[in-house]
């Protein structure tokens, strides 16, 4: 056993932690700050990242290999281990400016998007509302039916929560031999509807993807149940990566606000009821971040890590939320102020909470395999 | 990052788990009504000294174990090799330990010697440490009073220098096995002094005049504790462990990286009750759909004990300050046992609460291991403690 960071480990994860103090945690002061002294009643409605900067921001990203995570040789990039993105994605989850590197399923740029892809041209989005119930695929029931001209999707509906993107990754299963296939489609494609799109109570939106006499060409369909859970797999360590982030600046800005904030004639630090919460927040942090480099560590391996990647993936978005949670309290007034971080980290938290899986769902699955077991 | 054991500790945790397989996991359908000698992994006090000749049985059975592991080479394996011992990692105890709470079986690697009496100077080594390491004695641990528990700096009793002896009154509340121990770890302070100064060590053999076991005291875990009383107890100097004045650090380097094996001791316990429950409700449908989701929570809380267990001790090997990890996972593991447990009489009803049933017994054990040791508020203490101190960076990878 060895719990320290290689060298090249380190060096990557000082490269994101500098990116993200200089260039986000830096720029947060004016994201958050409102700019009008008198707003309109329930305004801003969503905050959003001025245009200019994000593709400043890309492009300094990109210079230093943290836009696009793995970007295949060809491209220009190199390949990265599970625990380098996990370090990357925990830095970034330190900022609540909604800036993140991008994550492309290696299959996709061996098709004729690559190029666009890997130059950010075109964007991805994952079409797996399914998946978010569960966190896995045995409860799919969007169905396909192979034809020698094409694959015909069955009428239906999901929500999207990237509705912006010009190509969604969406998982089907075939009728009849149950096979998972994923697809990927173009946003203009004939028989699919994009609309209905409303503000999350996160920064972000959600809309209706429609299927209506839907065909897609057969080469769109780029891969199976493998392909569809290691997409799922990752999207978990990300979240749980990104909750670590989040977890590390709401108990740091909790320690430090403890500290010099003064009550009673004596600082929060020196009250029990604040030391606990502190206390109880670092256990689950501590723990949920082994969980996670553990389960990355077991991809890099060639372990199984589905379930492990599931497992820190609950357990780091509650503790996330935890985290929000006790920074708001701590922070009284100013936490739940829209010019301080916490009250959008624990908006966002919420949703992370819900992705790939709900609590229930995961907890229900590991119940029933140890169940079925011996 | 490499989370695997090293190839020799996987040695290791391989011949301990093929010992599991082939002698500990026959035996377990005559463990399923053994009497009531047990307390954990220990056996309970005086229980050695018993003629019932079931209870010979069973201690001929544990001896009978004790031989087979040593002849296996698992015998000393925390014991330094300045001591003949196998000094093996942290990291292999845990392993090891794990491997062990597979079974019901109450068994323990040996021999465990007080870490604190590897300060024996001079004669003490004859005297103390050496019987220890070989299993020939048994030590206690006199630190707590009547009126100082979690915090020992208020301790009363009192150790007064005359000529080449100290006189020692005071009163000591809870050492376990006192009562058949052959010395114990004393803890008293000079007179006139306060708080961490003035305390000191000495090891005090059972039958020193003034020295007596007053009672022995029936516990919910099952353990019986002592009262020891010192009324003017003469003891020479040369009885002192480490330097006088010095034993605060003596009480506080006590258990040291063993308390990682509490977490894995829990960890192991808490897996079984879910067995149990598993076993019972497995052929149910109505009950799994039940019970399913709470049981894959606990899973996933055991997985975060397992890998903050795993941490603690592999800081310990590396010689960093593992004050907090130990409070971490000290805290959490004895806290999640305790829940564990208590979910499991959910499920399977009051038939669970005989008092010979194993989950009656884990029920019992788990309720005091939130005690004893430190409690869990002492823990969290020890926790914040290090926060404030360090802000994140406690937290920070290595």
């Amino acid at each position: 056993m060895d719990l320290r960071l290689t060298e090249e480990e380190k060096l990557i994860k000082n490269l994101a932690a500098q990116f993200v103090d200089n260039e986000l945690i830096a720029r947060e002061g004016d994201y958050l700050t409102q700019t009008a002294p008198f707003l309109p009643p329930g305004a801003p409605a969503v905050r959003e990242l001025d245009s200019a900067i994000r593709s400043e921001l890309t492009e300094r990203a990109r210079q230093i290999g943290l836009w696009i995570l793995g970007l295949p040789e060809d491209f220009g990039g190199s390949p990265m281990s599970a625990v380098a993105r996990v370090l990357i994605h925990r830095e970034f989850g330190r900022s609540v400016l909604p800036f993140r590197p991008v994550s492309i399923p290696e299959f996709l740029f061996e098709t004729k998007y690559g190029e666009q892809l890997a130059n950010g041209k075109i964007s991805l989005a994952l079409a797996f509302e399914e998946a978010h119930r569960t966190g896995e695929l045995s409860r799919m029931r969007t169905f396909y039916r192979q034809e020698p001209d094409g694959c015909i999707l069955r009428d239906s509906a999901i929500f999207i929560s990237n509705p912006r993107a010009d190509l969604f990754l969406f998982p089907a299963r075939e009728q009849g031999t149950q096979r998972l296939g994923l697809f990927v489609i173009e946003r203009d494609l004939s028989g699919i509807t994009i609309g209905d799109e409303v503000d999350l109570t996160t920064d972000g939106t959600v809309a209706r993807l429609v299927l209506q006499h839907c065909k897609i060409p057969n080469e769109q369909l780029l891969g199976y149940e493998y392909e569809a859970g290691a997409i799922i797999a990752s999207e978990q360590l990300n979240i749980a990566a990104r909750s670590l982030g989040i977890g590390m600046r709401c108990l740091a800005a909790s320690i430090e606000h403890a500290r010099n904030r003064v009550t009673f004639g004596r600082p929060l630090a020196q009250r029990q009821a604040i030391q606990w919460m502190l206390a109880d927040l670092s256990i689950a942090l501590r723990t949920s971040t082994w969980l996670t480099l553990e389960a990355a560590w077991r991809e890099d391996h060639e372990l199984t890590y589905f379930e492990e990647a599931a497992l820190a993936k609950k357990r780091a978005a509650k503790m996330a939320f935890q985290a929000a949670d006790v920074a708001i309290q701590i922070h009284g007034g100013y936490g739940v102020c829209k010019e301080f971080p916490f009250e959008g980290f624990y908006r966002d938290a919420r949703l992370l909470r819900l992705l790939y899986g709900r609590e229930e769902e995961i907890d229900r699955a590991m119940g029933e395999r140890f169940l079925k077991s011996d | 990052m490499e989370f695997n054991l090293s190839p020799e500790e996987e040695r290791l945790r391989q011949v301990v788990e093929e010992f599991v397989r082939d002698e500990l996991r026959p035996l377990e359908p005559d463990f399923v009504n053994a009497p009531d000698i047990f307390e954990g992994s220990r056996w309970k006090s005086r229980v050695k000294a018993s003629q019932d000749p079931e209870i010979r049985r069973y201690i001929e059975i544990m001896e009978g174990l004790e031989k087979k592991a040593e002849a296996k080479g698992l015998w000393y394996l925390d014991v330094p090799k300045a001591y003949g011992g196998l000094e093996v990692s942290n990291v292999a105890l845990i392993a090891v330990t794990q491997e062990l709470e597979k079974t019901n079986i109450p068994f323990e690697l040996g021999n465990h010697v007080s870490n604190i009496l590897y300060n024996c100077r001079g004669e003490q080594i004859e005297k103390y440490l050496w019987p220890c390491v070989r299993g020939e004695k048994t030590s206690a641990f006199g630190l707590s009073e009547p009126a100082s528990g979690a915090d020992p700096s208020m301790m009363q009793t009192t150790a007064t220098p005359d000529g080449d002896d100290f006189i020692i009154n005071g009163t000591k509340m809870f050492p376990t096995f006192a009562d058949v121990a052959d010395f114990v770890q004393l803890f008293a302070r000079l007179p006139g002094t306060k708080g961490r100064e003035g305390v000191t060590c000495f090891l005090i053999d059972s039958g020193t005049p003034g020295y007596r076991v007053a009672r022995s005291i029936a516990t919910l875990a099952g353990t019986e504790p002592c009262e020891l009383v010192f009324e003017n107890c003469r003891v020479h100097k040369s009885q002192v462990l480490g330097d006088v004045g010095n034993g605060w650090a003596l009480n506080q380097a006590w258990l040291g990286a063993r308390r990682f094996q509490v977490g894995i001791r829990a960890h192991g316990k808490s897996l079984r009750v879910l067995h149990v429950i598993g076993d019972l409700i497995r052929h149910e449908p109505k009950e799994i759909d039940q019970f399913a989701p709470r049981i894959g929570h606990f899973l996933g809380e055991l997985e975060a004990l397992r890998t903050l267990t795993y941490l603690g001790a592999w800081k310990a090997d590396q010689k960093m300050d593992v004050r907090s990890e130990a409070a971490n996972v000290k805290l959490f593991a004895t806290e999640l046992l305790h829940r564990v447990t208590d979910f499991a009489f959910e499920v399977v009803g009051q038939s669970a609460l005989r008092k010979n049933h194993q989950l009656a017994r884990t029920f019992r054990h788990a309720r005091a291991t939130r005690i004893v040791e430190g409690p869990s508020e002492i823990q969290r203490h020890i926790i914040q403690r290090e926060l404030f101190r360090e802000g994140v960076a406690a937290l920070e990878l290595m």
